[in-house]
């Protein structure tokens, strides 16, 4: 199996491969065929002859690639956003997605999750999977599709009710547990993400007492009780503190081998810190996707170099 | 002559005129108040709430529960329509077609009947339901004018209270795959509450002090309210108010006196039950959290 932490160092043959799939994405994907356009932490020779191996994870039988998104273009009315993505999310790694403001970035975040198909004049083309399903056909329930790809929000958006009542209230409208399971459900997830000690003496509290920060990690809990596979951050702590962002960066990193993440940064070194992928977005079209660091430290494009070098955005 | 000087000189002038707009508004509330306690309180008696008209004397009893039950009935009828009416021009009508269209038919009706005085609501009804369908002065017709009167404020007020719900808890909630009814009942409606009930409030308000629509359509007796929609008259309180003060007896004007007291109270009661209820509702509320 990969290691998720590990980044490799690319050498010849790995560069190489990365430039020889970044032309066969300009091109699109072939039907039937996998572009391996995410490397995989580790770049091996085999899995450089036949991307195809790679498509299935042996251990759990699902598909590798949590979410894929083919030739993926979306619009609001006659304003393009993003153009012709295709990209992998591989499954249990963290994905930052850079880019500078209107690059596209949180509308190609909130479409993961279809939260725009009911903004006016939306319309997109291609196809993104999870797990192999398209999240737009007719037999994909919306609520369910919800409940497995949660999201977190740039800045935090408890409830008006309970901090109790804020942790279960995903847990509570899927109807997965009710009367006291609910209490074992909001004390194991406020322990996951390191506010039980904080709050244990006052979950029947106004969750608008607790700081900023606090409130983001009740959030997490929160999209973290309905036991979603992906979770979808749109500019996570960019309302919090330094001391919180450390913390709340840990506790994804840890979170990261059951979970699948996908997270929206303006903050590079953020990226640099959490993240095992990134994809540059830039005018609407992905630039460059690949481990992190080597994204960071030999880019492949010369706009990508210009943006994460701080020369551009 | 400093341009400072004509500055505080000109600071001076609004100070003073705000200062005369609120002594303006606050001094005849106060001064009314005072009055309707000062003529009540003198020969207040408290078998006034316990025994029913007799003639132009006695007490005031099936007026109160008159009032009481078509205030209930205006809360029934206006308060259902009305909170439904509004949380589908807010909520629900699509945002192409009837949302702006619909709302600004609700507001064209708003203004046509607040434009309207009520005497001509009473007449109407009075012709259409009292006399037309032969209902009779009943508690039907006074229930329907009432909630005409209010239904577009209500839907009004729950409409724009629903506006005011932060964009974050509806996207928390759509992201946690809540359906949009059961965010709807959860998070969004819950939310607007204090915003709803001070708009129903004002409505039994309203609609508690209305004299000219019932005088068409309620009538008077001395009797309790009947449990019959139609057919049976309704006492109220603004009847002896109205009518009694005209009439030469002592007797008559203390029973009008006190029928104002009763109503201001009755509407203070409405306001700090309301209050209890919004602060209930904003227990978790941001404003108050912090």
């Amino acid at each position: 199996m990969t290691t998720r932490s590990a980044v490799v160092r690319l050498t010849g043959e790995a560069k190489q491969w990365r430039e020889r799939n970044q032309v066969e994405n300009e091109y699109g994907a072939e039907p039937g065929r996998s572009v391996e356009h995410a490397a995989p932490p580790e770049v091996t020779l085999a899995n450089l002859e036949d991307p195809l191996l790679e498509t299935m994870d042996p251990e759990s039988g699902r598909p590798k690639h949590v979410i894929e998104c083919r030739g993926l273009s979306l619009s609001f009315g006659q304003s393009r956003i993003l153009s012709e993505v295709s990209v992998k999310f591989q499954r249990g790694t963290i994905t930052a997605l850079i880019g500078p403001t209107g690059s596209g970035k949180s509308t190609f975040l909130r479409t993961l999750n279809r939260m725009n198909d009911k903004v006016r004049d939306f319309h997109h083309e291609g196809a993104v999977h999870l797990n192999g399903d398209d999240i737009w056909s007719s037999a994909q329930n919306l609520l369910s599709l919800r409940r497995r790809v949660g999201m977190l929000f740039q800045r935090p958006n408890p409830f008006p009710m309970s901090i109790k009542d804020n942790v279960v209230a995903g847990v509570k409208a899927h109807r997965i547990a009710k009367g006291k399971q609910l209490d074992v459900v909001a004390e194991q997830r406020l322990i996951e993400v390191g506010l039980w000690e904080a709050v244990r003496d006052r979950l029947d509290d106004s969750p608008f007492r607790l700081s900023g920060g606090q409130q983001q990690l009740l959030c997490l809990a929160r999209a973290l009780a309905t036991g979603p596979e992906v979770l979808l951050l749109d500019e996570p702590t960019s309302a919090l503190d330094p001391v919180s962002t450390e913390f709340v960066e840990a506790l994804l990193r840890g979170l990261a081998p059951a979970l699948s993440m996908v997270v929206v940064t303006h903050n590079l070194g953020q990226a640099r810190r959490i993240s095992h992928n990134t994809m540059f977005l830039y005018g609407g079209r992905l630039v460059e996707h690949g481990p992190t660091a080597s994204l960071f430290e030999h880019p492949f494009d010369p706009q990508t170099e210009r943006y994460v070098s701080g020369r551009m955005g | 002559m400093d341009r400072n000087r004509g500055r505080r000189l000109w600071e001076l002038a609004f100070r003073l005129g705000a200062i005369l707009a609120l002594a303006l508004v606050v001094g005849p509330a106060a001064w009314l108040l005072v009055g309707v306690v000062a003529k009540a309180a003198p020969h207040w008696r408290w078998s006034v709430l316990f025994t029913p008209t007799t003639g132009a004397s006695g007490g005031l009893a099936n007026a109160i529960t008159g009032t009481v039950v078509l205030m209930a009935g205006v809360l029934i009828v206006a308060g259902t329509l009305g909170v439904l009416g509004g949380i589908y021009l807010a909520e629900l009508a699509p945002a192409r077609r009837g949302g702006k269209q619909g709302s600004s038919v609700l507001r064209l009706a708003t203004d046509v009947l607040s434009g309207v005085p009520s005497i001509t609501l009473g007449f109407v009804v009075y012709i259409a339901l009292v006399l037309g369908l032969h209902w009779g002065f009943s508690l039907a017709p006074a229930v329907v004018v009432l909630s005409v009167m209010v239904i577009p404020y209500i839907a009004r007020s729950t409409e724009s209270a629903l506006a005011q719900v932060p964009t974050g808890y509806r996207e928390g909630a759509e992201a946690l795959g809540m359906s949009p009814g059961y965010a709807l009942r959860k998070i969004v409606v819950r939310t607007a509450l204090p915003g709803i009930v001070t708009g129903l409030l004002i409505a039994l308000a309203i609609s508690s002090g209305e004299t000219a629509p019932l005088l068409y359509t309620a009538g008077f007796t001395n009797s309790f309210p009947q449990p019959h929609l139609i057919h049976t008259p309704v006492a109220y309180l603004t009847y002896p108010v109205w009518t009694f003060y005209n009439y030469p007896s002592n007797e008559a004007h203390t029973l009008a006196n006190d029928a104002a007291l009763i109503l201001v109270v009755l509407v203070l009661i409405l306001l700090i039950g309301a209050r209890l209820i919004t602060n209930r509702a904003e227990r978790y509320s941001e404003g108050t959290g912090r």
